[in-house]
This record gives structure tokens, C-alpha cells and sequence, in this order.
């Protein structure tokens, strides 16, 4: 907090790329570690749909090299791999590294107008810790006796030695319990420098919403990463010690023995947060990002962090919502449901304001901008679908078909991927120094909200009309094989989508060498992370900045003519 | 890079033109079109044949046309602002915090509504058709239960019925393995566990699913109403064969289900064998 | 600085390290300890744990197993596909096998890049021995297929006793006996070819489900189920018949399936045809038995409408295993249900049970008349609950 003690920048190449304390580099680690993740993750979806839409034919292209030992056709073992991992590299490698990772990394520290964060080398392990997890989880594939088959939920007692005795089903918990350490030292990072590092000036009232997302995810981490930590500790004592505590003894024989719900309960309580562990970063950058495009105050600030901050806490008690058809009590059911439904209170709240932000705004449709309206869009069609699911009369029928799939596709996996692709268009400038072209970030925009709407709606009808899923082939019986031609259609969709991401990767590696040089603050907002330099200096700031103004004071009345911002260092003029 | 400016302008000026990007959507949204234009499909469930499959329906229905509802308000609140509200050089932005009072009734007002009309409505009907329905699992004693114990395991359905002596775990018990037969018209109650992962026993037609997990047994109830032959399907991610996993419900007329039921007890009694004491399962009905 | 920065290294590096050797380490767990004395161990532990004693009546399955050996380290000398691929081979690729024609019978050897093939000649019993050898690289392959494809049901060391195996009847073939019901071969052990088929077919009516694996990985695990015969039995007995698999040659009642069915129905009960109906059931009224036959000396047995448990050479942990035989109007059959299926299952008969070998007892044309019988009686009357029950109405209503 002092503003005097300036670390020297490390001239060692290792310590300056590679083992890094700077949170900016670790914060471009985390996007390039997050868009490989997201790639490989990508890739595999498009197996999974490939392999839907014709079930048992060789993958073109690479599937002789991917596959060799069927000639290219992806199997039953392995498709249940695929989307496994899909998931759990969607989840922990990919989403979770660039919505929190990265611009945690990059916009906490800048915005409230600190020099680092407060722990740099825990910052740095955090990084390496990932890594490491990302390693393990790869590597896993290549075991013998296959990998991971048990799903990303990794429910026991498939996930014990009872379905599977190779180690690529501990290797894969193994990697998860590693991503959730370093997703613990981040959020302890994260929440002290808030707290302990806030620029003169930069009370709770004026941080941006950005940064209250990710406080709050940071606190969610904190309490429930462990959870699922210990579940996974369980799971692999079970796997490589003998132990049982997930796997029962038979009901007609009696004994003691493990209980297989134990782990769903665990995994819950840490995997329903997880869902707004995702969210919450998203709902931070978009009420940020809308209110700095539509050049008007967030409206109801005060109302957004009360709504997120009410999520943060309901998102401990509605965990069962997961579990309805396991046999939980008609009590518990019950109660579930009701706390479930809770939460579109403070959910509306949120679009409430969102849409009142943009009303009536003079509003520039910037790429940034562009998402963050689609968040809006695809978290509205994802968070009413959820009450298909939380209300158990529905819920017992749509359970574990594709109706869930396309609902927390478009609540957690949609939403938080706009918002990261945002984020990163939001802080390109910044952090390279460069404009991202918006031409292809529009091109990117609409073809991916396009074919990613129909994908996923297309999987309400199929969830309806009852298709089951992780099905490796629905055309196996007459029953599923009526409704192949959506699964077609899907799959054409979802190509569509995949290969749309081809734009996002050109434009983010042309605009990273080539793009336009940007000017300091090329979107004209006020927060202190864009009252600096480009390119920024080592140590962000040569004196801490004292704050006088909030983060949105766009448009005001008092403010010159042709002039709409004002920066949080600024006083505002008395009108 | 004179020529690249000149180039990037004229894809600028060809994108932001209406006719690109109206055409861009058709030919989208065309990509699906033969998919969705060919014949003899399902886009929907199969009809329900057991007599709470209409709570289902007509609590998806209500809580469809309450979603369409909203989703259209939020639509109509993105679209307005996006045409009137495009950024105009000079023009200041609507300067508002929404902290007044006004706008905090209005917020308030708009909270209760939704919990009364999202959540509250859909709350109650849901309770009451769980209790008279999903959750009201009928009784041993009520006349004209069917009962059926269910073990599941990697991948096949084994079903037991009681036979004609009225009890579980004796010679004359039915064995069925990926069928089901049940008499229409009478309440089928299953008790149910698995002897290795979780399964799901998911009946589409009849409207519901049940895990039954190793270790623990599940009960859960239907009533058929109409008879034929339906799907049973594994709804729980159990493995290699997951997607093998289904069997087929067979619900006939009471008159058939009787001569069928007494002929399968019969074949029972002939294929049991006293010594073989490892082929046993079957647990006292759970009260 | 030095010093911290050179601590901060290290700890980052130390972290790293740990992790991968702790994943390592779960990797490769269970290398060293072979899977039988790991199992047994265990279960004794479990015992001795609970009763202060080790008890004979812990199952090993119903522990989860660990520690399981992943490899195979032992060669092992396997019959080969048959004389047929022998020939095939040297025809294939001439001078790579060579026959030792002097004398008039055939010794040699012939190696491709993983395996070695070997003809024996036994002069005692005047019989060809056609070994292949399987090397440990692919034992292990499939070892590995089979521990994570089959051993639920086929228990993990192949004896047919894995976890969703128990409580089957009947049960899952345990691998530690020679003897395989719906291969459809002539001589006691199935062909490469043969196994490959049904595992590809699967078994209808049983969680034995057609498993959509590679032709290679099936050739593996075959070759290691193969392996689990025990020393001197089966694959690894070298005079052991691997057989030929059922030539159903041409339908020769095309166009005149009533008759098929008449003569079929006629063999099907006579006993000095056929007589199916011993352990099958009957499907006639006994009371016209005679007058079918023609032979009023003949009497049905007793509840002649009721198949007949019968006994068999299987067993599941010592325990004999008794077989039911269909009722066709109402079982589901194994290995399929055209007449093509039926003629073949009927030829070769269902090793270890009951039914013998029909093919050489029983002329192809009566074969075939019995298969369009069994083909009627399915298409007739099973899953038609009504038709099935007027019909059993008449039989029984004569007794």
C-alpha cells in the first residue's frame, strides 16, 4: 500500500516469461493456457458431434491419426472420454483460466489501482499449479486400460474400480484436485487484494463491477473448491488404497460399506457454485462492459452487487436441485425446488438493470459491446430454461436428457464464453497494446450466436421429445433413432459454430503482431486500469492514484460539451 | 497496405450492409433446413400412457408459455435501444443511476412479480402434483398395487415379480430381463438397486425416472392407462454400453397379463433350481 | 535478492515435481504385483478383519479390486486359427511357411513381424497341431481390453464371476473352462473367427451386448481369453479339435416351407427323430402325439408342455450351473432367430449343455425342417401374448 516500494523488473528471461511474479504476465499465461484449453475442448465437442450425427463412421481428416487402433471410428470408451474431458477442460482448464485466471489476473490490480497483487509468488504457483493439473488431465488419455469414462460429474461408483481399474480415472481426479488448489490460491489472492490493496479513494461503493464479480467468485472458491477437493481425495483413496468409501456392499448381502450419494452431495455443494463461480465474473464484466458502451451509469449498481452478492449465498443451498431423481427425500426435494426458484429473484434484478443500463444509452456496438449483449440473450434463454429443471414435476422427465445439456450449455458454458471473448476484445488494447479488428470480432460474434442459439435450443426439442444423454449412438433403437434428424442438424450447426472460432483465433494472432497500435485509452472509459500508459509499465502505476469519482459517471450533465466520461481520478465539475 | 486499408474498407461497407447480413442468417439457418423439412420425424415426446403423464405436460406447457412470456420482454427491451439508441455522435446518453425511489419500487414490484408469477405459480402446481402423483407411491396393502423389484446392473435390466404366491424370493417368482410386462389399468410400484454403478430406470412414455444406486433401494411408482409396448430406457451414464441399455415395457390388458402371469410363473417354477443358492436375489418388500 | 529468488524457484520447481511424481506414481501403481496373490492377500486382510480369521466366504469381487497386474509377462503357445489359415497364409505369401512335405505330412514354421506359427505333426494320434505364438506385448493388449471391457461381468481374472455377473443364470462363461455355447463350430474349441463373430453379435436377451470394438482389439483379447485356458486344456492342449464352423449350405425347402414345417414339427417330438422335445417342450397335445408320429407306443413325459432344467458342464465358483432349455413361444434365443441361425445353432449343438451336436446325426434336409419348425413357432407365438395363450390352452386342456 505504501507507494513507494517498486519492485525492479526481472531481467532473467525465466524469471521474466516463465516463472513470473508480474500479475500481467500471468495473466496473458492464463489466456494463452485457457485458449489451447478451449481449443482442444472445441475439438473434441466437434468428436462428440461428429460421432452423433454418424454414429460409427470414421472421423475425416484426423481421425486415422487420432484414433489408429479402430481406423479412425470413434468407440464407445472413447466417446465417453470425449465428453468427459470435454467437460472438464470446458470447465477447469478453459472457462475458469481466462474468465478468472486471466482477467482476474489483469483487471483487479489495475483497476483498484494496485501495483501487483498482494501475493505474487502464490500468484505464480497458482499459474504452475494449473499447468500442472492441465498436464496430468492430458496425459491421462494415453493410460492404459483408457482414460476418464465416468463423466465430468465423475459419479461413483463408475468412477471407482468398479467399471474401471486403469489409472486414468485417478489421474483424472488427480488433475482436478490440482486445478481446484490453484483455483484456491487464486481466490484467497484475489479476495486479500481487494481487500488489503484498494487505491485512496477506492471504497467498496466505487469498485467496478468487474471486480465484485470476481471477489465474489474468489469467495465462493475459497469455501467450496475444498469440498470437491476432499471428494476427489476420496474417490482417488478409493481407487489406488482399497478404501470404500463411495462403494456400498450389496443390499441382498448385507454389510457395511460406502455410499455412492455421499460423493453427489460433496460434488454438488462444490459443483453448484462452481456454475456461479463461472457466472459471476460474467455478470460483473457485462455490467461493467454495458455501461461503459451505452455511455451511461450502471444503472442500479448498488442493486447489481446486492443481486450478485445474494446468488453468491443462495448458490450454498439449492446444491440438491442436482440430485432430484436419486432418492433424496420428498423434504429435501421439496425445499430444493423452493430455494431453486429463489434465485430468479435476484437473477431478474440483474437483467433489470442490465436492460435499464442500455435504455435509453447512447449506445456504440463495439465487439465488446456486441457480447455482452449476447450475454444477455443467451443467459435469459439459459436461466428460464433452469426452471424447467428446478421444478421436480418437470424435472423428473427431462433429467439427464438433452434438456439439461442445452440449459447449462447456455447458462454457464454460453454466458461466461461471450463474456471472456469480451473481456478479451475489452482488454486487448491494454494488454497488448493493439486493436483486435472489428470487423472479424463482428463476423466471430454473429457466427457464433447464430448457430450456438439453434445448437442448444435444438436440444430442448430433443430433451422433450426424451433423448437421453451420453447415448453414443441414438440410432440404436427405434425409439431415438425418430429423432436422428435433429442430432443432424445439431452437429451441422454445431460445425458451423466450431469453425467460426477459426475467425477469433486469426484475428487474436494477426492483432497480436499486426493490429492497429492503440491509442491509451481507445474506448474512452474512466476506470484506472486505462488511466495508464501503453505499453504498460512493470510496477502499473508511478504513484498510486487516488480515486475521487466512480467507475461510471458517464454522460453526467456537469460534464463539457462533446466529452461523455470522466476519470475515476477526475473530480467531477459542480454543474 | 494501402491496398490492404482499401480492401478492409470495402468488407467493412459489404458487412455492414442489411442484405449481407439478413442473407448471412438465411443461409444459416437454410443449413438446417433439410433436416427439419424431411418427413415422417419425431420433433416431440411419444404420448403419455400413464395417468399422471398429463401433470408433466401441462406443467412444461405452463412453465413454456411463462418463459416465451419473459424472454419476449427482455427481447423487446434488447431490440428497442439497439435501433433507437445507436451511438450518435454529439447526442449525451440518458444520465440516470437507478437509485432513485421510484426506481427502486419499480425494481421491487418487478421482483415480487416475478416470484409470484415465475415462481410461485409453478410452485404450487408442482407441489401438489408431487404429492398426488410422482411422490404418492401407493401402498403393499392398497388393492390392485403391482409390485416389482428391479435390479440393474452393466447393461441390462433384471425384473422379478412376485408370481402366484404373493411372494418375493420364491420358486415360482416371473424372471424378466430387458422386458417388463405389467397389467393396464393397475399401479405399478418398483423397489429397485443396482449390483454395480448407478443406473436410471427412464420409462419416457409413462413420464418418469428413478436412479437406482448400489447399496440402497429406490422406489418409485406409474400407472399405465393405455396398453402397448413402450421403451425403457438407462437415463444415468452407467458405462462402455450405456447406449445399449434399454429394454421394453410391455403393458397389457388385465385378462392377457393374467394368463400371461400365471403361464411365467409356471416357467418359473420349472427353471428353478433348489441348489443353486448363488443365483439368489430378491429382498422383503420395503414398507 | 539471490537467494530469494533462487528459494522461489525452487519451491515453484519443488511443487512441480512433487505433483507429477505423485502422479506418476498413481499411474503405475500395481506393476509389480500380479493380480491373483494381490486379490487373494486382500481378501484374506478383509477377512481377518472382520472375523479374526480368514473365511472361505469372502467374495474378491465384492471388494473393489486393486492392485490389479496390467501385464503379461510369459509367452504363451495358442492354437492358431486353423488349418484354413495355414493354407491361406503359405498361398499368401509362398516360401515365408514352409511345409515339410517329406513323408507325406507337413511340419514348418511361418513368423510375421509379432507372431510365430507352427505346424506339429503328431504321429501317435495321426492328428495336425497348428500353434500360434503370442508374444507378451499382445497378451498384455489384451489383458488390458479385457480387464476394461469384459472383467465386470467376466470377473478379472476370467472366471466368470465379476461383479454384474453374480446373481446371473445363466452366468458369464468363466473363461478358466474350454467350453463355449453359441460359437457354431463342429469341433470342441471355436475358431479365432468364430469367437470374433459372436462377441461382435452379441448374445440376444443377455447383458452379453454386441460390442462395437476394432477387429484388432478383438483379435487381442481372443487371443488372451485363450491364454486363460489352463496348462494342457483347451487352446493350450495341442491335439485339441479347433474346429470347422457349421456350413449351412443352401436351404433346400425354399418355396415349400409348410412341408419343412410339418416334417420339423415330426422330428421335432419323435423320439427316435430328433426328439427336441425330451428337454424342450412339447407343443402338440399328448393325447396327438400318436397320431402325429403315427406310432400310438409313444407317450408324452410328464408336464410335457415345460421345458426340463437340465444339467451342464458349467459351474460359477464350483457351483453347478443348471441350464433351462427354451420354450421357443416364450424365451428369447441366443444366437438368432432366422432359419439361417437356427440351422446353425442346431448343427452344432450348445457345448457343455444338453443339447449335442446335431450335424452328422441328423440329415442337413431335417435340420433345416427343423429350424423352419423353431422359426415358426417364434414368429407364431412369442411376444403375442394371446395367440400364445389360446395355444397353450389346447395343450394343456388334453392332460
Amino acid at each position: 500500500m505504501s507507494g513507494d516500494h517498486i519492485h525492479a523488473e526481472p531481467t532473467n528471461f525465466f524469471r521474466k516469461h516463465v516463472f513470473s511474479v508480474d500479475h500481467k504476465v500471468i495473466a496473458k499465461q492464463f489466456l494463452w493456457f485457457g485458449l489451447v484449453w478451449l481449443g482442444i475442448g472445441g475439438i473434441m465437442a466437434m468428436l462428440i458431434r461428429w460421432q452423433l450425427a454418424n454414429p460409427g463412421d470414421p472421423v475425416p481428416v484426423i481421425g486415422s491419426f487420432l484414433f489408429p487402433r479402430t481406423g479412425g471410428v470413434i468407440d464407445p470408451a472413447t466417446y465417453n472420454t470425449l465428453f468427459t474431458m470435454h467437460g472438464t477442460i470446458m470447465i477447469f482448464l478453459g472457462l475458469t483460466p481466462l474468465i478468472i485466471g486471466c482477467v482476474g489476473n489483469w483487471a483487479i490490480p489495475l483497476m483498484i489501482g494496485a501495483r501487483d497483487m498482494i501475493f505474487p509468488l502464490l500468484n505464480c504457483l497458482s499459474f504452475w499449479t494449473v499447468f500442472a493439473g492441465g498436464c496430468v488431465g492430458f496425459y491421462s488419455l494415453f493410460v492404459p486400460l483408457g482414460a476418464t469414462e465416468a463423466g465430468w460429474t465423475g459419479y461413483p461408483t463408475l468412477s471407482t474400480t468398479v467399471n474401471g481399474l486403469g489409472s486414468g480415472e485417478t489421474l483424472w481426479a488427480i488433475a482436478v484436485f490440482l486445478i481446484g488448489a490453484s483455483s484456491i490460491m487464486g481466490g484467497i489472492n484475489y479476495m486479500t487484494t481487494v481487500i488489503r490493496l484498494r487505491a485512496p479513494g477506492m471504497t467498496w461503493g466505487r469498485l467496478p463491477l468487474t471486480v465484485w464479480g470476481l471477489f465474489l467468485t474468489s469467495a465462493l472458491n475459497v469455501l467450496f473448491i475444498p469440498v470437491i477437493g476432499s471428494a476427489m481425495l476420496l474417490l482417488i483413496m478409493d481407487r489406488v488404497f482399497g478404501t470404500t468409501f463411495f462403494v456400498p456392499a450389496s443390499i441382498m448381502q448385507g454389510g457395511g460399506g460406502g455410499d455412492p450419494i455421499l460423493y453427489q452431495h460433496l460434488f454438488w455443494i462444490f459443483g453448484h457454485p462452481e456454475v456461479y463461480i463461472l457466472i459471476l465474473p460474467a455478470w460483473g464484466i457485462i455490467g461493467d462492459l454495458l455501461s461503459f458502451f451505452a455511455r451511461k451509469p450502471a444503472f442500479g449498481y448498488r442493486a447489481q452487487v446486492g443481486a450478485m452478492t445474494a446468488v453468491t449465498v443462495l448458490s450454498a443451498v439449492v446444491y440438491g436441485h442436482h440430485m432430484f431423481t436419486t432418492g433424496l427425500s420428498a423434504m429435501l426435494g421439496e425445499s430444493f425446488m423452493l430455494l431453486t426458484m429463489i434465485i430468479s429473484v435476484p437473477a431478474e434484478i440483474l437483467f433489470f438493470s442490465w436492460l435499464h443500463t442500455i435504455w435509453r444509452g447512447n449506445i456504440r456496438f463495439t465487439v465488446p459491446m456486441l457480447w455482452s449483449v449476447g450475454v444477455i440473450f443467451v443467459f435469459g434463454l439459459g436461466g428460464l430454461t433452469g426452471i424447467y429443471c428446478a421444478t421436480i414435476g418437470t424435472d423428473i422427465f427431462l433429467h439427464d436428457t438433452y434438456f439439461i445439456v442445452g440449459h447449462f450449455h447456455l447458462t454457464m458454458a454460453a454466458s461466461a464464453l461471450f463474456a471472456a471473448f469480451g473481456a478479451i476484445v475489452f482488454f486487448f488494447p491494454k494488454m497488448f497494446g493493439r486493436m483486435m479488428s472489428p470487423l472479424l470480432g463482428k463476423l466471430h460474434f454473429w457466427l457464433t450466436i447464430i448457430p450456438l442459439v439453434s445448437v442448444f435450443c435444438m436440444m430442448f426439442v430433443m430433451g422433450y421429445a426424451g433423448m437421453p444423454r451420453r447415448y453414443y449412438d441414438h440410432t440404436s433403437m427405434e425409439f431415438l433413432a425418430s429423432l436422428q434428424h435433429m442430432n443432424k442438424a445439431a452437429t451441422h450447426m454445431a460445425f458451423l459454430l466450431g469453425s467460426a472460432q477459426l475467425i477469433f483465433v486469426f484475428n487474436f494472432i494477426k492483432s497480436r503482431w499486426f493490429g492497429k497500435p492503440a491509442s491509451t485509452n481507445p474506448w474512452e472509459v474512466g476506470t484506472l486500469d486505462w488511466q495508464t500508459e501503453t505499453p504498460l509499465p512493470h510496477y502499473n502505476f508511478k504513484d498510486i492514484p487516488t480515486v475521487v469519482t466512480g467507475p461510471h459517471e458517464f454522460s453526467h450533465p456537469a460534464l463539457p460539451e462533446g466529452r461523455d466520461w470522466i476519470s475515476m481520478t477526475e473530480e467531477l465539475p459542480s454543474a | 497496405m494501402k491496398l490492404h486499408t482499401k480492401m478492409m474498407q470495402r468488407l467493412t461497407s459489404l458487412w455492414t450492409s442489411g442484405i449481407t447480413r439478413a442473407s448471412l442468417g438465411l443461409a444459416i439457418l437454410c443449413g438446417m433446413a433439410p433436416e427439419a423439412l424431411a418427413g415422417g420425424k419425431r420433433w416431440g415426446p411419444v404420448p403419455f400412457a400413464s395417468d399422471f403423464g398429463y401433470r408433466f405436460e401441462d406443467l412444461f406447457w405452463l412453465i413454456t408459455w411463462l418463459c416465451v412470456g419473459s424472454f419476449s420482454i427482455v427481447v423487446i427491451m434488447i431490440l428497442i435501444p439497439s435501433v433507437r439508441d445507436r451511438y450518435k455522435p454529439g447526442r449525451k446518453a440518458h444520465f440516470d443511476h437507478g437509485a432513485s425511489l421510484k426506481d427502486k419500487r419499480l425494481a421491487t414490484v418487478i421482483s415480487a412479480a416475478t416470484f409470484l408469477v415465475l415462481d410461485a405459480w409453478v410452485l404450487v402446481i408442482a407441489m401438489t402434483d408431487l404429492r398426488e402423483a410422482w411422490w404418492n407411491i401407493p401402498e403393499s396393502e392398497e388393492a390392485g398395487v403391482y409390485e416389482v423389484e428391479v435390479l440393474a446392473q452393466q447393461w441390462a435390466w433384471n425384473f422379478r415379480h412376485k408370481g402366484a404366491d404373493g411372494k418375493f424370493g420364491t420358486a415360482d417368482d416371473i424372471l424378466q430381463m430387458n422386458e417388463l410386462t405389467v397389467p393396464n389399468g393397475r399401479s405399478v410400484s418398483f423397489q429397485g438397486t443396482s449390483k454395480d454403478v448407478i443406473h436410471s430406470l427412464f420409462i419416457p412414455a409413462m413420464r418418469f425416472k428413478k436412479d437406482f444406486n448400489p447399496g440402497d433401494i429406490n422406489s418409485v411408482w406409474f400407472k399405465p392407462i393405455t396398453a402397448g409396448n413402450y421403451t425403457i430406457l438407462c437415463a444415468e451414464l452407467c458405462g462402455y454400453a450405456h447406449y445399449q441399455m434399454f429394454g421394453e415395457l410391455h403393458v397389457l390388458e388385465s385378462d392377457t397379463f393374467d394368463n400371461w402371469a400365471a403361464d411365467a410363473s409356471e416357467l418359473g417354477v420349472a427353471a428353478y433350481d433348489s441348489e443353486d443358492t448363488e443365483a439368489r436375489w430378491a429382498w422383503d418388500w420395503k414398507e | 535478492m539471490t537467494s530469494e529468488t533462487s528459494m522461489r524457484r525452487s519451491t515453484t520447481l519443488i511443487a512441480c515435481l512433487a505433483t507429477l511424481a505423485f502422479a506418476a506414481l498413481a499411474s503405475f501403481r500395481g506393476d509389480s504385483a500380479p493380480a491373483e496373490a494381490t486379490l487373494e492377500e486382500h481378501a484374506e486382510e478383509q477377512a481377518a478383519d472382520e472375523h479374526g480369521a480368514p473365511a472361505e466366504a469372502e467374495k474378491p469381487h465384492m471388494r473393489a479390486p486393486i492392485g490389479v497386474d496390467l501385464y503379461v509377462r510369459e509367452d504363451a503357445w495358442l492354437r492358431a486359427p486353423g488349418p484354413e489359415w495355414f493354407k491361406k497364409q503359405s498361398d499368401l505369401q509362398p516360401g515365408r511357411f514352409t511345409f515339410n512335405e517329406e513323408g507325406g505330412d507337413g511340419e514348418g514354421e511361418w513368423v510375421d513381424a509379432q507372431n510365430v506359427y507352427r505346424l506339429i505333426y503328431d504321429e501317435e494320434e495321426d492328428v495336425y497341431a497348428y500353434w500360434s505364438w503370442a508374444g507378451p506385448e499382445q497378451l498384455t493388449r489384451g489383458r488390458q481390453d479385457f480387464l476394461q471391457f469384459c472383467s465386470s461381468c467376466h470377473g478379472i481374472d476370467g472366471d466368470g464371476y465379476g461383479r454384474s455377473g453374480q446373481w446371473l443364470r445363466p452366468s458369464p462363461r468363466s473363461f478358466h473352462q474350454s467350453n463355449f455355447k453359441f460359437t457354431k463350430v463342429i469341433q470342441p474349441l471355436p475358431t479365432d473367427a468364430a469367437l470374433m463373430r459372436l462377441i461382435k453379435r452379441g448374445l440376444e436377451g443377455t447383458p452379453m451386448l454386441p460390442w462395437a470394438l476394432s477387429d484388432e482389439q478383438l483379435t487381442d483379447i481372443i487371443q488372451y481369453i485363450k491364454y486363460l485356458s489352463p496348462e494342457g486344456e483347451g487352446w493350450r492342449d495341442p491335439f485339441t479339435g479347433v474346429g470347422d464352423v457349421v456350413e449351412s449350405g443352401e436351404d433346400t425347402w425354399v418355396g415349400k416351407e409348410e412341408y419343412a414345417i410339418e416334417r420339423g414339427k415330426r422330428l421335432y417330438h419323435d423320439p427316435s427323430g430328433a426328439n427336441c422335445a425330451l428337454c424342450h417342450p412339447g407343443y402338440v397335445n399328448p393325447s396327438a402325439l400318436g397320431k402325429l408320429l403315427g406310432d400310438d407306443s409313444v407317450k408324452a413325459r410328464e408336464s410335457y408342455y415345460l421345458p426340463v432344467l437340465k444339467d451342464s458342464a458349467y459351474e460359477v465358483q464350483g457351483q453347478p450351473v443348471k441350464i433351462m432349455p427354451p420354450d421357443f413361444t416364450w424365451h428369447q434365443v441366443r444366437a438368432g432367430t432366422t432359419t439361417q441361425d437356427l440351422f446353425e445353432t442346431i448343427a452344432s449343438g450348445i457345448k457343455g449343455t444338453a443339447m449335442p451336436q446335431w450335424k452328422g446325426a441328423l440329415t442337413d434336409e431335417d435340420l433345416w425342417a427343423l429350424a423352419h419348425y423353431v422359426e415358426s413357432l417364434i414368429n407364431d407365438y412369442k411376444g403375442k401374448p394371446d395367440a400364445r395363450a389360446e395355444f397353450m390352452k389346447g395343450l394343456r386342456e388334453a392332460k
